[in-house]
Formats: structure tokens, C-alpha cells, sequence
């Protein structure tokens, strides 16, 4: 190997954490919340940030996992209807069948991380591609909610069951925190653990991690229960902040948790990929979504803008990866 | 073909280069490097991985132009700034990985882009089959027919196709990239016809390959590139194989199997009638503490099937295993390791190697369970393994964080060794552990096996290069199609007789492939 370094590349400035997706990002984020903050003056509010924040926990609390499994290569398409099914369960089970609401909050977790299981459990052992298999999970959850809800919703549910989604603990809304001790724990996890490395040697080369002895099969289980069980939580938070259960909640939930993520620079091919990309991912579709609503553009008009948002970021995403692989 | 090899005198260059320089970010890969060949010619590259032969004829197919420098053709200044230029001026190349489309049959690979038109733009099917089958006969191949499909076909005879390809488009000049690397013997010879018949009509070949005896038996001169600069160009008949090296690699090397002998212990992997169909029948086998057993075989003898099978990749359906005497039943890559058992397998970039990732964390993969406590990784533990490593197995790269897959394949070979050795394995599996790596490395490599053994390490070596084997093993055995059936102490173990072992009823292998 002759590595005989050359002047340009000795001369250049641009520090490497600059160039990294997740900067980039959070740089145009800046930059638009500055631009939307100009336009408007009930943008920039500390209230309506931390209203923000409410309104993403339930998104964001599936990016987490969500990233995880983006980054082993796959994805999970049913957790909007894993959310569904948790949130009618939820209810069904206080309503009808009696159980205290703790104990039906616990039951309606468990079938979460059932159905994350199974999505788990079908993708390691039968090799169903997880495109295919969480498709097919996507309509089975949803049919699932609906022939059990018969298009009734729950509501009256005990007051102190709201403080979760609408009160606020120590000035800050309440599943906030859940969001933000989530949001630690998974970076933690993703950037310190021989689970997090397992995670990007899959997403890079699979068989090569199998024949490094890694169990890949174990933590791609893992990580599909994880998901479900946290579109569990997040079907918990949606119903105590909205009052009310309903066999369409969580509809094109995956769509907002996956675009976080990629918008976040996890690549979809895998391998690549940080949970503070998928923080800066979520913020920027929230606070986008928010900052044109308050200036005036319609809802339509703000999907538009997303869409082209995530366009351009792909399109940043894939100039950088050219130019970390040289030619 | 339009060539007449009578028409020009046999010395014309047909292609030259002149002081062709290429610079990728921190890394010279051309300096100033000229090269030629002649009509009729058989022109082979030699050098070290990173030594420049894949830029110098990346250059030459047009996949990226020079920085400095200019190429000739008929003595015509060409600028060959896409593939496309370079099949236009008769240039073609053959990589390693071959480009050809599985599903599709041996004619429309051949006349893919460029298939013989009837009206309206239609393909004419019967003149791409009749000149399929001129081309065929052109080159006197007679098992291969124009209709069936390249993914049924055995890598030799894809390769036919790529040649056969390459002449449909009137290539004057061809590019051959280690072509017989993953060939058989047989195939091989095959291959060194075709090239005579090409070379015979005026075709200009350009040969690049890591085996010496390859390029006296079929080359005529030999330029050696070594750091991205032309050393020296020879003729073929005026060299020979401990000059050439030293040539690759500046230096002198002592020997090229430095086969230590070391006093060999007790069993450390004894197999008995181990299954695991189709390719794992009854196999029994022992490799004792400080013993070096070569597994010789054909390509698709169940070697690496087997070496799978020990290491739990494919667990067994039956028969046993013991590990230091004690009955074991490995179910998982995993569960071998813990039981001292370690493979470097012999696809690196797909089964050894994760490439994206860095050399630091390519040393941890395997031993992940060293640097980390609780399941939180040390990074400093992590960093200390990895730079110890990299000493160790004197691992050229210019960081730990060095992406490995940009490293030489005799890097990252020592790489996914080093990964492996850092667990302090009882057993070492070595599945074709020097394949595609120059000869410098392979010496490094040979040398390390030899110091593994003297620590009492047992080591089972898979080689399909038969030196290899007789250099480097105590012991050969020999598999086909799926058994061994051959056993050769290392007094007995010659070319002949293993080799002989190792065909068997090869002619029927090769008729079904």
C-alpha cells in the first residue's frame, strides 16, 4: 500500500463531524426554526415548543427501536397497527373486562411486545423478508382492533390516568419525560453496548457477524419485540392524551416513524445510522409541520414540504456517503 | 475476427501507456508508470495488492481517466474517458467477479448491447445463435451450447462466456484480472489454450495473477509494478520465480513455506462420522495440538462445508465431535468459540470481514466478550486489542479507524486472522487463508501458521493450492465429493499423489457441472 498523504486532502478545512448527516441536519433545522420564528411570533415560544414535544412522544417513542431495526437492514411496518391494537386493548380490557386500569395498561404493553414478538420470531426463524412479514402483520393487528373495538370507542376513563398525556411534571409535559429517558437509554445502548455493535455488524455485513459468533438471530428478535412494546406505550400515551380509544389510532404511524428516521440519517440499506439523527429527525418533521401551520400554509401544503424535505436530505445523505468512500 | 496477425510485424505495440499517474485521496496508486504490449502478445502485471495493477488497468477499460499521462492504441493517442471508449478502441476487460446476467442464456450474455438486428429493431435470434456457435467453435469449445443459462454453468465455463464476449466485440486487446482464481486445475489448462489460440491470432493479453508458475507457463514478458511504480519489465524466458519476487516486493524472501517442525501434542478436534448432507458424508478426522492438516479437494469437495459444519455455521445432523477429549455438540459460530474453536473462512469480504466497519471494530467482533464488561464496551480495552493487533500481524493501515474493506486483501486477511486470535483459540480452522493476497503477505501469513503451531495451537488448513498444502501440513487429507478419502503423511504427500486423490472420478464431476 502506498498511503503517501497528497496536500489537498491535508489542506482541508471542513472539520469531519461537520460533514456528518446528523450536523448537517441540525444546522438546517436552525436555520428553518430561525426562518419560521421570523415569520411567526407564536413559534418560538417556550409553550408551544414544549407542546411539540407532546404532540411527537407518541412518534417518537417508536423511532427509537424503529432505528435500531432500520440500522440491522430491516423495518417494521405494522407499528401503527401494533399502536391500534394496544390502544383498543387498552380500553376492551378495562371496560369489559373488568381489570384495574395499571393492570390493563400492563396487559395492553404485553400484547405490544406479543405482536413485536411474532413479527421477531416469523422474520429469524422462517426468513420472511421483514418488509413482507410486517406488511402482512400491518393489516392482521389493524383487522385484529377493528373485529374487537365493532367501531365503539372507549372513554370515561379515571382523571389521574390523563396526567400522563396532558399534565406537566416539573414544567415539562409528562410523556416528555418518558420520551427523553427513552431517547438516553437508546443511545446509550446503540453507541456503548456489544448489543448496539451487533446491531451495526448486521446491518453491514450479516454473515460475517454470524460467523464472528455474534447472535444475530437473538437480537433481531429483541429488537422486533422492543419495537412492539414501545408502540404499546406509545398507544398508552395517545389514549390518555386524546381521552378516548379507537380502533384507528396510530394510522400511517409507521410512515412519521420511518421518515424520522431516515430524515435522521439512518441509512435504509442499514449499518449506518445514530439515535441522535432520529432526535433531530423527529424535531425537524414536528416542528416543520408546526412552524408552516402557525404562518398559515395548509395541511396539504405542509406535506408537500416534508416530502420535499426528505427528498433533499436523501439526496445530501447519498452525496456525503460518496465522499467518505473516496472515488 | 479482423485481425490478420500476418499483416503487422510481430513487435508493434498495439497498446502502450506513458507515464500514467492517478492519485486518490491520500493515497499515490500511479506514479509515472508506462507499459506495453504487442500484438500477439501475452503481457502479464505483476505486483503486491496496492501495488497499482487494478488502477493501471482501470485506467486502460476507461473506468476512470488519469490524472497525468496518455494511452496509445495502433500508436494513436486515445482518450478513454468511459468503458464505452475502451470497447470501441478493442479494449476488453475480464474482472474477477464476472459480469454476467445468471438468468439469462450463454448468446444473449454474449451479445448483450450489441445483439444482431433483423428489421423494426427486433433481435435476430438465429444469426446470434449461428454466430454464438462460430465463436464457440473458434475457440474449440465443445461443451457449451449457446441456449443454455450462464447461472447453470460452472465457473470456467462462465468465464468462456466473458472471453467469448469480449471477442464478439472485436476486442483486440484483453484484459485478464486474475482470471484463474477461483478455476480448478482443469479448468485452468483449459483457460491457458484459450489464451494460446487468442495469442495465435494477434490478440494483445493483458494477464494479471499472484501465481508465478502461472505467468512462465503462459506469458511471454513481465512487467512488476511495486508502490504504484513501474520496477521493471522482463522477458518471461530470462526471469525467474525468486527474481520476480524480489522484484514485488524489494526484498529478498527466505523461503516460501518456512515449514517449522514442532513436537505435536495430544488430539485437540477429534470428528467421527460426522453428516451433514449433501456435502458432509461420515467424515472422521483428528488434528492434534501443535499439527498443521492440510484438506486438499477440488472446488465443491465439501471442505468448506465441512470446516462450516465444525464451526456450528450448519450444524451436524449426525456423528460426533470431541474438543480436548470431551463430547461436544456445537449448535452456533458462538457456541464453537467459547468451546476454542476458531474459522477464518474463505470468502473474506462477504464471510470474514464486516468492510464498512473499522479495523478497530473488525478486531473486537469476534471477541467482543474481552473488551466488554456488563455489556458496555471498553473503548480503551477495545483500542488496546485492536492496536495490538495491528502490531502484531504488522497490519499496514494508516489508523484503527481506517474503514478495513479500503485496506489490501493481505490486510484485511491478517485482519480477520488477527480477530480470531485474539479469543486465544485451541483449534484454527483456516479456510484458503492466502487466496488473492500477494506473495509478501502469504509469506507473513505462512510464518504466522508456523508460530501458531510451535504454541500448540492445532491448526486444519483448506487450500486449493496444492504448494500450499505440501509446504505447509504435517498431514494432507484429501476430500471428494464429500468424504475423505485420502490420507498422506507429509514424506508421501507429493503433486502427484495428491492430486491424483483429489480428481478421482473428476471427468463425471466436470461433465455434470
Amino acid at each position: 500500500m502506498s498511503e503517501i498523504p497528497l496536500p489537498q486532502v491535508a489542506k482541508r478545512v471542513v472539520p469531519w463531524w461537520l460533514i456528518r448527516h446528523e450536523t448537517m441536519l441540525a444546522l438546517i433545522l436552525l436555520i428553518a426554526l430561525i426562518g419560521l420564528g421570523s415569520l411567526n411570533n407564536r413559534f418560538l415560544t417556550l409553550d408551544n415548543l414544549l407542546n411539540q414535544g407532546r404532540l411527537t412522544t407518541e412518534v417518537g417513542l417508536i423511532a427509537l427501536p424503529m432505528t435500531f431495526i432500520i440500522i440491522t437492514g430491516g423495518i417494521d411496518l405494522s407499528v401503527g397497527s401494533i399502536v391500534g391494537l394496544c390502544a383498543i386493548l387498552l380500553g376492551y380490557s378495562w371496560k369489559v373486562f373488568g381489570f384495574p386500569l395499571p393492570l390493563a395498561m400492563c396487559f395492553s404493553l404485553l400484547v405490544g411486545a406479543a405482536a413485536g414478538f411474532l413479527n421477531g420470531i416469523v422474520i429469524t426463524r422462517v426468513k420472511v423478508p421483514p418488509l413482507i412479514m410486517t406488511i402482512a402483520t400491518l393489516a392482521l393487528y389493524r383487522g385484529l382492533a377493528e373485529g374487537i373495538s365493532q367501531a365503539r370507542s372507549v372513554r370515561g376513563y379515571p382523571e389521574w390516568f390523563y396526567f400522563i398525556g396532558q399534565e406537566n411534571l416539573f414544567g415539562v409535559p409528562a410523556q416528555l419525560w418518558l420520551l427523553l429517558i427513552a431517547i438516553v437509554v437508546s443511545a446509550i445502548v446503540l453507541d456503548r453496548t456489544t448489543f448496539g455493535r451487533t446491531l451495526y455488524a448486521i446491518g453491514n455485513n450479516e454473515t460475517a457477524a454470524r460467523f464472528s459468533g455474534l447472535a444475530v438471530d437473538r437480537v433481531k428478535l429483541i429488537i422486533y419485540t422492543l419495537s412492539g412494546l414501545m408502540a404499546g406505550l406509545s398507544a398508552c400515551v395517545l389514549v390518555s392524551r386524546v381521552t378516548t380509544t379507537r380502533s384507528d389510532m396510530g394510522i400511517g404511524y409507521e410512515l412519521d416513524v420511518i421518515a424520522a428516521v431516515v430524515l435522521g440519517g439512518t441509512s435504509i440499506f442499514g449499518g449506518v445510522g445514530t439515535i441522535w439523527g432520529t432526535v433531530v429527525g423527529l424535531a425537524m418533521i414536528q416542528l416543520l409541520k408546526n412552524g408552516l401551520a402557525l404562518t398559515g400554509v395548509k395541511g396539504d401544503a405542509t406535506i408537500v414540504v416534508i416530502g420535499a424535505v426528505l427528498i433533499l436530505s436523501t439526496l445530501v445523505a447519498s452525496s456525503l456517503q460518496r465522499k467518505r468512500e473516496g472515488v | 475476427m479482423t485481425t490478420d496477425p500476418h499483416s503487422k510485424t510481430p513487435t508493434t505495440s498495439l497498446l502502450s501507456v506513458r507515464a500514467v499517474e492517478k492519485a486518490f485521496p491520500g493515497v499515490r496508486a500511479l506514479s509515472g508508470v508506462s507499459f506495453d504490449v504487442a500484438e500477439g502478445e501475452v503481457h502479464a502485471l505483476l505486483g503486491e495488492n496496492g501495488a497499482g495493477k487494478s488502477t493501471l488497468i482501470k485506467i486502460i477499460s476507461g473506468v476512470f481517466p488519469p490524472d497525468r499521462g496518455e494511452v496509445l492504441v495502433d500508436g494513436k493517442l486515445v482518450d478513454l474517458a468511459r468503458p464505452d471508449d475502451a470497447r470501441r478502441a478493442g479494449i476488453a476487460t475480464i474482472y474477477q467477479e464476472l459480469l454476467l446476467f445468471p438468468e439469462l442464456t450463454v448468446a444473449e450474455n454474449i451479445f448483450m448491447g450489441h445483439a444482431p438486428r433483423a428489421g423494426l429493431g427486433r433481435i435476430d435470434w438465429r444469426a446470434m445463435h449461428e454466430k454464438t456457435n462460430a465463436l464457440l467453435a473458434s475457440l474449440e469449445i465443445h461443451d457449451l451450447q449457446a441456449d443454455r443459462v450462464v447461472g447453470s454453468l460452472s465457473v470456467g465455463n462462465r468465464q468462456r462466456v466473458e472471453i467469448l464476449r469480449a471477442l464478439s466485440q472485436d476486442a483486440r486487446i484483453l484484459i485478464m484480472d486474475e482470471p484463474t482464481a477461483a478455476l480448478t486445475e482443469y479448468d485452468v489448462t483449459r483457460l491457458f489454450d484459450i489464451v494460446r489460440k487468442l495469442r495465435a491470432r494477434g490478440v494483445a493479453v493483458i494477464y494479471i495473477s499472484h501465481r508465478l508458475d502461472e505467468i512462465f507457463a503462459i506469458a511471454d514478458r513481465v512487467t512488476v509494478l511495486r508502490d504504484g511504480a513501474h520496477v521493471a519489465t522482463r522477458r518471461v524466458a530470462e526471469t525467474d520465480a525468486a527474481g520476480l519476487v524480489q522484484l514485488m516486493v524489494g526484498r529478498r524472501l527466505e523461503s516460501l513455506f518456512p515449514k517449522v517442525t514442532v513436537p505435536i501434542g495430544k488430539p485437540v478436534l477429534e470428528v467421527k462420522d460426522l453428516e451433514r448432507r449433501p456435502l458432509t458424508r461420515s467424515v472422521s478426522l483428528t488434528v492434534r495440538a501443535g499439527e498443521i492438516v492440510g484438506l486438499a479437494g477440488l472446488v465443491g469437495s465439501g471442505r468448506s462445508e465441512l470446516a462450516q459444519t465444525i464451526f456450528g455455521v450448519t450444524p451436524a445432523e449426525g456423528g460426533e465431535i470431541r474438543i480436548d477429549g470431551q463430547k461436544v455438540d456445537i449448535r452456533s459460530p458462538a457456541q464453537a468459540r467459547s468451546l476454542g474453536v476458531a474459522y477464518v473462512p474463505e470468502d473474506r469480504g462477504t464471510q470474514g470481514l464486516v468492510r464498512p466497519m473499522t479495523v478497530r471494530e473488525n478486531f473486537s467482533l469476534a471477541a467482543l466478550g474481552k473488551v466488554a464488561f456488563g455489556g458496555f464496551i471498553d473503548r480503551g480495552a477495545e483500542r488496546r486489542l485492536a492496536g495490538d493487533g495491528v502490531k502484531r500481524f504488522a497490519v499496514k493501515t494508516s489508523s484503527l479507524e481506517q474503514i478495513a474493506g479500503k485496506l489490501s486483501g493481505g490486510n484485511q486477511q491478517k485482519i480477520v486472522l488477527g480477530k480470531w486470535l485474539a479469543n486465544g483459540p485451541k483449534l484454527l480452522i483456516l479456510d484458503e487463508p492466502t487466496r488473492g493476497i500477494d506473495v509478501g503477505a502469504k509469506a507473513e501469513i505462512h510464518r504466522l501458521m508456523g508460530e501458531l503451531a510451535a504454541q500448540g495451537l492445532a491448526i486444519l488448513m483448506i487450500s486449493s493450492e496444492l504448494p500450499e498444502v505440501l509446504g505447509m501440513s504435517d498431514r494432507v487429507l484429501v476430500m471428494r465429493e464429500g468424504r475423505i478419502v485420502a490420507e498422506f503423511s507429509r514424506e508421501e504427500a507429493t503433486q502427484e499423489s495428491v492430486g491424483a486423490a483429489m480428481m478421482g472420478s473428476h471427468q463425471n464431476a466436470e461433465q455434470a457441472a
